[in-house]
């Protein structure tokens, strides 16, 4: 039997488009669930990936790599690698698979949707990997912290928190529900495979890949390396879907699309990868700082792709490049004070060589946040260490649902004022963090104006009783699981009695 | 007599808190229910006096939630004097 080479059958083996004549476009593709934006079918079927595989090639790849990242866990589970890591990496890590693992499987959906109501059959061909990429990522991503459950029971989040009110886990499920839970094939394939995966998962997975080499985490390392091969890869739809709707004049709704989640995305990953780069990694372990990473991977390799077809720069970018400076020290703050309400123990990470450092990669940090600290240190130096824990909530943005940190901005001279963005629509007050935050809910107002904050929670009598305890609860956080102190108070000096759980 | 929610800023510090209020209180009693939040725990104290800042004008310590007419919500900036 002759064999025909790789490039004379894949093509023809892969287009499986063909006319709908029992049933109507609409019928068969469901704007709900796929939306052509108008683009007529057979336009769509031109659609071209940029990166070929057949699913003989696909599974040899992905048994390869499990193999490794498999390999490589179960040595090191049997070491003492975790146990030694520094309470920062722990932090990072911990959060990570808590906000990462389950978003994963929900990735799955998104791709598994585009399998289906993709436009193209070589679109729909290359979602199915894409849905096998998600499940494998899911899959890993709780099954290394399983493994390491014995080693720190917070690992449980993993899997947890997701099923949980935990308000950063509100924040990302709001976020990735409307990228790709509950999103169009086509919005998908813009808003989640080119914006999120193409520009903003590169910081955490190959960002934060080289910072758990230096800090000592082989096997987190191989782990997200591993899984960014697989992004790399899927990330491709977005790029021949925003060639077609360029093609039929509809660059507006490509732009429209790519500015609505790239500004969220932004959020998201200032509060995640923020935290974790300029924070939590050991100092001598950084690579780059966090803006740093947003120059190379964000403002030059992301956005010579934007340019390349034919789109512009989101609106907001000057406002993107402010926030680049502050937000994500002003988080960290919201962060460490509210800890209670996370589900790893964050550290402060200003000692005297954090603030050095800090310095260094933020000129004026000294003065613009150091100051904070300056207070948090002094309390704790006086044996007041409940005066750095809350009695109350922060605000948080109905959009990108973080709290509201507009007065950091103002304080350190990045903003024109302190007040927030208010918006009262239909009878109800709508609070958000920013110009660019107030914009994405206006986009979409019915998308998003059924959604309760925490703090509409709190004050909706969602949450009983109205008290700290009472939120946490909601929150799915036990006393024993809340945040402390990752250092027992270590930044500040001098030893003080140990922290109780709030 | 009634509990109402403000979101509360402090001058200096770094976010926006909810802060219940009581609608009767003088706006000295309320600034003081605000900067509780922030002053000495993040902001350092300062020996001055503090007023309330609404919709850009300072208001006078004996006016009151009730008596500004403040909505649910309305941002009240606690700067010193």
């Amino acid at each position: 039997m002759p064999r025909l080479s790789r490039s004379e059958w894949y093509d023809l083996t892969r287009d499986m488009n063909w006319d709908l004549s029992y049933v109507s476009e609409d019928e068969a593709f469901p704007p709900v669930l796929s939306n052509s934006f108008g683009v007529p079918a057979h336009d769509w079927w031109v659609w071209d990936e940029p990166y070929k595989i057949t699913y003989t090639e696909y599974v040899h790849n992905q048994a390869g790599k499990d193999a490794g990242v498999y390999s490589v866990n179960n040595v090191l589970n049997r070491s003492h690698i975790f146990d030694n890591l520094e309470p920062g990496w722990k932090a990072a890590v911990i959060a990570h698979y808590g906000a990462i693992a389950v978003a994963e499987y929900q990735a799955g959906i998104g791709e598994a949707r585009m399998g289906r109501f993709g436009r193209a059959a070589a679109w729909r061909n290359m979602a199915t990997f894409g849905t096998l990429d998600e499940t494998r990522h899911g899959q890993l991503q709780t099954y290394i912290p399983y493994q390491a459950l014995a080693k720190e029971p917070r690992l449980d989040w993993a899997h947890k928190a997701y099923h949980t009110n935990e308000w950063g886990i509100i924040a990302a499920r709001h976020l990735f529900d409307d990228m790709f839970t509950a999103n169009d094939a086509v919005s998908t394939a813009i808003q989640l495979t080119f914006t999120f995966e193409t520009g903003f998962t590169n910081l955490q997975f190959l960002g934060m890949a080289a910072d758990a080499m230096k800090a000592g985490d082989f096997d987190f390392g191989a782990l997200i390396a591993s899984i960014q091969t697989d992004e790399a890869r899927h990330a491709q739809q977005g790029e021949p879907t925003i060639k077609v709707l360029v093609k039929a004049g509809k660059a507006d709704v490509a732009q429209n699309l790519l500015d609505r989640m790239f500004w969220r995305a932004w959020k998201i990953f200032a509060l995640l990868t923020g935290l974790s780069m300029d924070y939590y990694t050991p100092v001598e372990n950084r690579t780059h700082s966090f803006k740093e990473f947003m120059e190379e991977f964000i403002n030059k390799q992301f956005i010579d792709t934007f340019r390349d077809f034919g789109l512009e720069k989101p609106w907001y970018w000057d406002q993107l490049l402010n926030e680049m400076n502050w937000v994500h020290h002003a988080y960290h703050i919201g962060v460490y004070f509210w800890r209670p309400t996370v589900w790893w123990n964050p550290v402060a990470g200003v000692s005297p060589a954090e603030r050095e450092w800090l310095e260094e990669k933020y000129p004026g940090w000294n003065e613009s946040f150091g100051k904070y600290w300056d207070v948090m240190g002094d309390n704790v130096r006086n044996g007041h260490p409940e005066l750095t824990l809350p009695e109350t909530f922060p605000m948080v943005c109905n959009s990108c649902q973080v709290p509201v940190c507009t007065p950091a901005g103002y304080a350190a001279g990045y903003l024109d004022s302190p007040l927030p963005h208010i918006l009262d629509f239909e009878g109800r007050r709508y609070t958000f963090c920013s110009e660019p935050c107030q914009w994405v809910f206006e986009q979409d107002p019915e998308q998003f104006k059924g959604h309760l904050s925490i703090i509409d929670r709190f004050l909706g009598g969602v949450i009983q009783p109205a008290t700290i305890p009472g939120a946490l609860e909601y929150m799915g956080l036990s006393p024993e699981e809340c945040g402390v102190d990752g250092t027992d108070y270590a930044w500040a000096g001098p030893v003080i009695p140990a922290e109780k759980s709030a | 007599m009634a509990l109402f929610p403000v979101q509360g800023c402090v001058e200096g510090d770094f976010v926006l808190v909810l802060v219940p209020v009581d609608d009767q209180d003088p706006m000295s009693t309320v600034a003081l229910s605000i900067a509780h939040h922030g002053i000495g725990k993040r902001v350092a104290a300062q020996d001055r006096p503090l007023r309330v800042r609404w919709q850009g004008d300072l208001v006078p310590d004996d006016a009151t939630i009730a008596s500004l007419g403040c909505a649910p919500l309305d941002v009240l900036e606690v700067v010193y004097a």
